[in-house]
């Protein structure tokens, strides 16, 4: 994350006109027509050199929900998530067939910044990754690298209001110069989430935000989600289904189909509202899942 | 103290409060039913026919809602009881709902035919006392008291003696067939208003259940058999 975003430009994507959109049909039961879709992969393919890791996959991520990723391992919900903002560029072998839509600009296109799409589209990762700097300046580097150039004043407002969203600023306003490594470990991923936020992004991804943390901390991050996504488009990738049910709106659920010779491409095989997923899916590859019934 | 899972708890709370509207809009349902019958109010009866469509309506809908809540909040311990609670009482309601349209219907069935003066007034008693139950439900839920709710066998009793004796009453109505048909009628209004009695008391158990962490039936002095102090 940081590589990438050091080298932020001030090129902006062309914003569209937000469009209405209705959820993808194709293989798996729809959901209801949402609001407006913030970003929408439409008919995607990734590989990495000759292996196709996903395929056809068609989700739209509706403005201010929580859409949750889930399915076993292999499944390839990291790799779809890691596409939302060109994640996987930085593996050089990766490739995207099809598109990713933000509003109505595919972000695979060329003469896109990845680096704007970063911004607009933040992420946060499965461990807590502050940077070996002072609380303040975790949050204050996502603002600075992003050309800000306000006051410092201003500056510290931006830094207060990111972390009153991450609901850390209550606990860290005495001790902002404080190590972000004095923090424990919820804390530190919540002191990541208000650098995600810092910049001010539309959509941010979440690669298993929890998996690092104790069953209080998660609960707490999970309190924050359902807070943060009054403000943003939230993508969960998660391999506790337990808590794509608490938290999301909507749940993509991904399985695998292996081929003759052992091949194995993750597919999405259902998405759905999360009422609808966790009481009566409409797929039977989901049922089993979700009830246990798999491998 | 901090609640980590504020969402899930303002939506328990939700559904609870759904529920305390129902009870409530079912306690007035049996007064008008009551007095439906015994005076012959048809236009209170199809009130209480069309609220119950209200009743269904919010059955369905908290059924879903606590259908959702199970499949994704993983409720534990008190939260647990709570929900196990909310679906009986949702049934519960719903049930109560139904027996005020039966006593609805009664009046439809009876409209023009004599009534016995003596069976109205035990109606209108029975009405009374099982009003007073759902009252006495409604605030023990809301106080989380279940002290108030072992009341409820107690309060109940003269409505199973007035359901019991009811019969007797019947037999003395004459030989009239107009009155006869009138009291035999009243005697299935009798017998549902002695149901919503047993509605009542059954809320009762389950909120005992919630504040005990124990399930036992409520003996008729209100006392459930192994019951302990544990808080919630």
């Amino acid at each position: 994350m940081r590589s990438e975003t050091t080298d932020q430009t001030e090129r902006r994507m062309n914003e569209s006109p937000e469009q209405k959109v209705t959820i993808a049909t194709e293989g798996f039961i729809p959901a209801e027509p949402t609001a407006e879709a913030v970003m929408r992969i439409k008919g995607m393919d990734v590989y990495y050199g000759d292996f196709r890791a996903v395929k056809e996959v068609s989700i739209d991520f509706a403005r201010n929900e929580i859409t949750a990723l889930i399915g076993p391992s292999g499944c390839g919900k990291s790799t779809v998530l890691r596409s939302l903002n060109r994640m996987n560029d930085l593996i050089p072998t990766a490739r995207v067939e099809g598109s990713v839509f933000f509003h109505d600009r595919d972000i695979y296109e060329a003469g896109v910044d990845p680096v704007e799409v970063r911004r607009r589209v933040g992420m946060v990762f499965q461990k807590p990754n502050p940077f070996p700097k002072s609380i303040y300046e975790n949050v204050a580097w996502g603002a600075r690298i992003n050309g800000f150039k306000g006051k410092r004043g201003e500056l510290d407002d931006l830094v207060e209001h990111a972390l009153t969203q991450a609901a850390l600023w209550d606990e860290v306003k005495d001790k902002l110069s404080d190590s972000g490594y004095s923090l424990s470990g919820g804390q530190q991923q919540r002191l990541c989430i208000a650098r995600a936020v810092a910049p001010s992004p539309e959509v941010l991804l979440m690669d298993e935000p929890c998996s690092a943390l104790d069953p209080i901390a998660t609960l707490r991050i999970e309190e924050l989600m359902m807070t943060l996504k009054q403000d943003y488009t939230i993508i969960i990738v998660t391999h506790n289904m337990q808590q794509a049910g608490r938290v999301s709106d909507r749940t993509a659920f991904f399985s695998v189909d292996v081929d003759d010779r052992g091949q194995r491409t993750g597919k999405l095989v259902e998405f759905d509202a999360t009422d609808k997923i966790f009481t009566s899916p409409g797929q039977k590859e989901t049922e089993d899942y979700i009830t246990g019934r798999f491998g | 103290m901090t609640d980590t899972r504020s969402h899930f708890h303002e939506e328990l709370e939700s559904v609870e409060q759904a529920l305390l509207g129902v009870a409530d809009q079912a306690e007035r349902m049996v007064e008008m039913a009551v007095d439906a019958f015994t005076e012959g109010d048809l236009a209170a009866a199809d009130e209480v026919i069309a609220l119950d469509s209200i009743i269904d309506q919010t059955y369905l809908d908290v059924h879903n809602r606590w259908m959702n809540l199970m499949a994704r909040q993983q409720p534990m311990a008190s939260d647990l009881r709570r929900m196990s609670m909310l679906l009986h009482m949702n049934t519960t309601l719903e049930r109560m709902g139904d027996q005020t349209v039966n006593i609805a219907k009664m009046s439809h069935a009876t409209a023009g035919l004599p009534r016995v003066d003596k069976i109205a007034e035990e109606l209108r008693e029975m009405g009374d006392l099982v009003r007073a139950m759902v009252r006495t439900g409604i605030e023990a839920l809301v106080r989380r008291d279940a002290d108030e709710a072992r009341l409820l066998p107690a309060m109940d009793e003269p409505v199973d003696r007035l359901n019991r004796d009811m019969y007797q009453e019947v037999v003395r109505a004459g030989s009239d067939p107009e009155r006869l048909e009138w009291a035999i009628k009243a005697m299935m209004v009798s017998r549902a208003l002695e149901r919503v009695g047993d509605q009542v008391v059954d809320i009762g158990e389950q909120l005992a259940f919630l504040l005990t962490g124990e399930m036992a039936e409520f003996d008729e002095a209100g006392l459930e058999r192994g019951t302990d102090v544990q808080s919630s």
